[in-house]
């Protein structure tokens, strides 16, 4: 048995054929998965840059409308009242008009031609300064209007100025307002987008012009890396403080302010993220199915193929068993040969003992004794020649020699055996014996021819009721002509020119061994003899097998 | 009477020797052959009764030794022992003439009664076949 090594290569084999699957199943998967991921994130990817790119145009145009309201509002109040109006008491009430819907503004004030603060209405302690040296005051004496960037002043706080020039006789003056930068710092980051995103305005050094969320301070340096001047909306990855920001940008026109929004990269793609992560474990899944099937699947194949293994060598061993037993036979003739010669000898010394013990001389005790001792050698060598014996006719009986055999007999014989068969499938077994002259083969040989077409006569006939075989045998010129008739189902001709192939057969599996046909052909071929079939579908088969006579010895 | 003239063929010198002095003891004249062109020589050479010959020896086959033995002119009856006693080559050495065709070891006794049976047979047949005359074993 090599069963041993079997194991082995059914675990290989089953591990090739769940490779193989898996690969098949598993790599389009993760190709058609990968591509998906990619096109999916690139769409995306688009889509978030396109959506941060309009947000942060409307948000521009809403912050520099409201700084375009609020200098329009200054302005017209600014013309709408005389100067000194306003000083005498007016500021108070416009101060609270400006106030109205919301805390915009944080101050008021009104400054003469030479920088004089004339009158102030807020919280600081402001009135009466003189703001000729500063910058913005150039400034508005210079355009009419100036919105200036975040500063310190006198106040010594961060903030920024609207202030409008008014020209009244031959002189002007200057109604300034003081924006709430807690209030424009929430206008600026009104959309809090994400976990980490933010908007607020940086001026040309880069410097906070807005608080933001997350406590960065007015007039602090952004550290932001970019302040190259840019038209419309720039989006752009930076890396700032060692983290990777998506940012997006526009400079406002009046004043010249980078609008900033900026978010972790890491947050931007969190949603990707979240369905990449859906579509891992989604493929993971479908990888794992595919896994489970491929090892299912190759199981059954494997199981299949060790089953038809099994039969196979089932088959091979009995077919080495058959050849097996003609060796042994031969084996068996040799051996009792070498032996049966010295027991010949030591039967004939037997005798001699006998004889010996015969002549005078010897105590009659000493006679018995010996003759004694010869007899049960004598014994002995008789129980040795039942064995050899036993050998040589266990070697006849497997003896492949060729010798006249006649066929009728023969077939009468195993007609009788098979008969038993026969009846319990209900089928009639019918011998149609002529007296043919002898043919040359091994008894064991034409047995075998016989029995494989009268056991195919049998099966093509069993359970049908009317099963009918009939085993004929007639001389025909040098030959003997044997047929084995039935009223089967008959052979399809697409099947008649395979019958005779090894491993042909149409019974079900583990019935057949697709051999017997084969092994006939075989046979029948080694006889000198021939083989045909003769067979229409609904009426019946005839096997004709033609073996030439025995030459001729008066028997 | 005479005592029956016996010649041993057989390769096997322990076997025939020893059957040889049991033969003698029982009444035979017995003479050993080593092979079958010894045996030929010895039968050439002067008339013998019963012939036992082994059918498997190194220089012939005993069948075919057979043949020779049954092709002299007044042959003596043959006995075959074998070692392997198979039915081709008994009927083959039957129908070639021989008395007997036994499988080693075949009993003393029983061995002596054919021999004897063989020499009667031989007696017959000498006195219904004039032909090769009484020349020797006539006289018996």
């Amino acid at each position: 048995m090599t069963d041993h090594t079997h194991p082995t290569n059914y675990r290989a084999m089953l591990v090739a054929l769940v490779r193989r699957v898996l690969l098949v199943s598993v790599l389009p998967l993760i190709v058609i998965a990968t591509a998906n991921f990619f096109l999916f994130f690139s769409l995306n990817r688009s889509i978030v840059l396109d959506q941060q790119a309009n947000l942060l145009r409307y948000h521009r145009e809403s912050i520099e409308a409201f700084l375009a309201n609020l200098t329009a509002e200054v302005t017209a109040l600014a013309h709408q009242y005389p100067r000194e109006e306003l000083v005498n008491g007016h500021l108070e009430r416009l101060f609270q008009v400006l106030q109205q819907s919301a805390k915009v503004i944080t101050d008021i004030g009104v400054i003469d031609s030479a920088g004089q603060h004339l009158k102030y209405v807020g919280p600081y302690d402001l009135a009466g300064r003189n703001y000729r040296a500063t910058e913005w005051f150039a400034e508005v004496v210079e355009r009419g209007y100036y919105i200036s960037d975040v500063f310190m002043g006198f106040r010594g706080v961060p903030h920024f100025i609207i202030a409008v020039k008014r020209h009244e006789g031959n002189d002007f003056w200057v109604l300034r307002v003081t924006v709430n930068t807690d209030y424009f710092s929430r206008l600026v980051d009104a959309a809090h987008v994400g976990r980490t995103g933010e908007t607020f305005i940086i001026n040309r050094e880069g410097r906070f012009q807005t608080k933001t969320r997350f406590g960065d301070r007015l007039l602090e340096p952004s550290g932001f890396p970019d302040l190259s001047f840019h038209e419309g909306i720039k989006v752009r990855s930076l890396k700032m403080g060692g983290v990777g920001y998506l940012c997006t940008t526009t400079w406002l026109s009046n004043p010249r302010w980078l609008l900033i929004f900026r978010q972790e990269i890491r947050d931007v793609y969190a949603p990707l993220r979240n369905a990449v992560v859906v579509g891992i474990l989604m493929s993971a899944a479908g990888v794992l199915g595919a896994g489970v099937l491929a090892v299912l699947f190759a199981h059954r194949q494997v199981q299949a193929l060790k089953r038809a293994d099994a039969e196979n060598e089932a088959l091979l061993r009995r077919l080495v068993a058959t050849g097996k037993t003609a060796a042994v036979g031969e084996m068996s003739a040799g051996l009792a040969h070498e032996i049966n010669n010295p027991l010949a000898t030591i039967d004939t010394l037997q005798t001699w003992i006998r004889d010996l013990a015969g002549t005078p001389g010897m105590s009659e005790a000493d006679r018995l004794e010996v003759l004694d001792a010869a007899s049960k050698i004598g014994d002995q060598v008789a129980r040795c020649k039942t064995i050899t014996q036993g050998l040589l006719k266990f070697a006849r009986r497997v003896d492949a020699s060729p010798q006249p055999v006649l066929l009728s007999p023969m077939l009468e014989e195993m007609a009788t055996v098979m008969r038993a068969r026969a009846r319990i499938e209900g089928v009639v077994l019918e011998t149609d014996l002529a007296d043919v002259p002898a043919v040359l083969g091994a008894p064991a040989h034409l047995q075998q021819i016989f029995m494989n077409l009268i056991n195919n006569a049998l099966d093509a006939t069993s359970g049908r009721g009317d099963g009918r075989v009939v085993i004929r045998t007639r001389a025909a010129d040098e030959a003997v002509r044997v047929e084995i008739q039935d009223n089967g189902p008959g052979i399809p001709p697409e099947h008649l020119s395979s019958i005779f192939l090894p491993f042909f057969t149409t019974k079900p599996v583990g019935k057949g061994t697709g051999l017997g046909l084969a092994i006939c052909y075989g046979l029948v071929q080694e006889l000198n003899g021939s083989i045909e079939v003769n067979s229409r579908p609904g009426q019946g088969t005839t096997f004709t097998v033609r073996l030439p006579r025995a030459a001729q010895e008066g028997r | 009477m005479t005592a029956i003239r016996v010649l041993l063929v057989d390769d096997e010198l322990s076997f025939s020797q020893t059957l040889a002095k049991v033969l003698a003891r029982r009444g035979f004249a017995v003479a050993i052959a080593t092979s079958g062109e010894e045996a030929l020589a010895r039968l050439a050479a002067r008339p013998w009764d019963v012939v036992l010959l082994d059918v498997k020896m190194p220089d012939r086959d005993g069948l075919s030794v057979l043949a020779d033995i049954r092709a002299l002119p007044d042959p003596p009856e043959v006995i075959m022992l074998t070692g392997h006693l198979s039915r081709q080559e008994e009927e083959a050495g039957l129908s070639a003439g021989a008395f007997a065709y036994l499988l080693k070891p075949h009993p003393i006794p029983d061995l002596e009664q054919l021999i004897r049976q063989a020499a009667q047979r031989l007696q017959l047949r000498r006195c219904h076949t004039p032909v090769s005359s009484p020349t020797k074993g006539g006289e018996s």
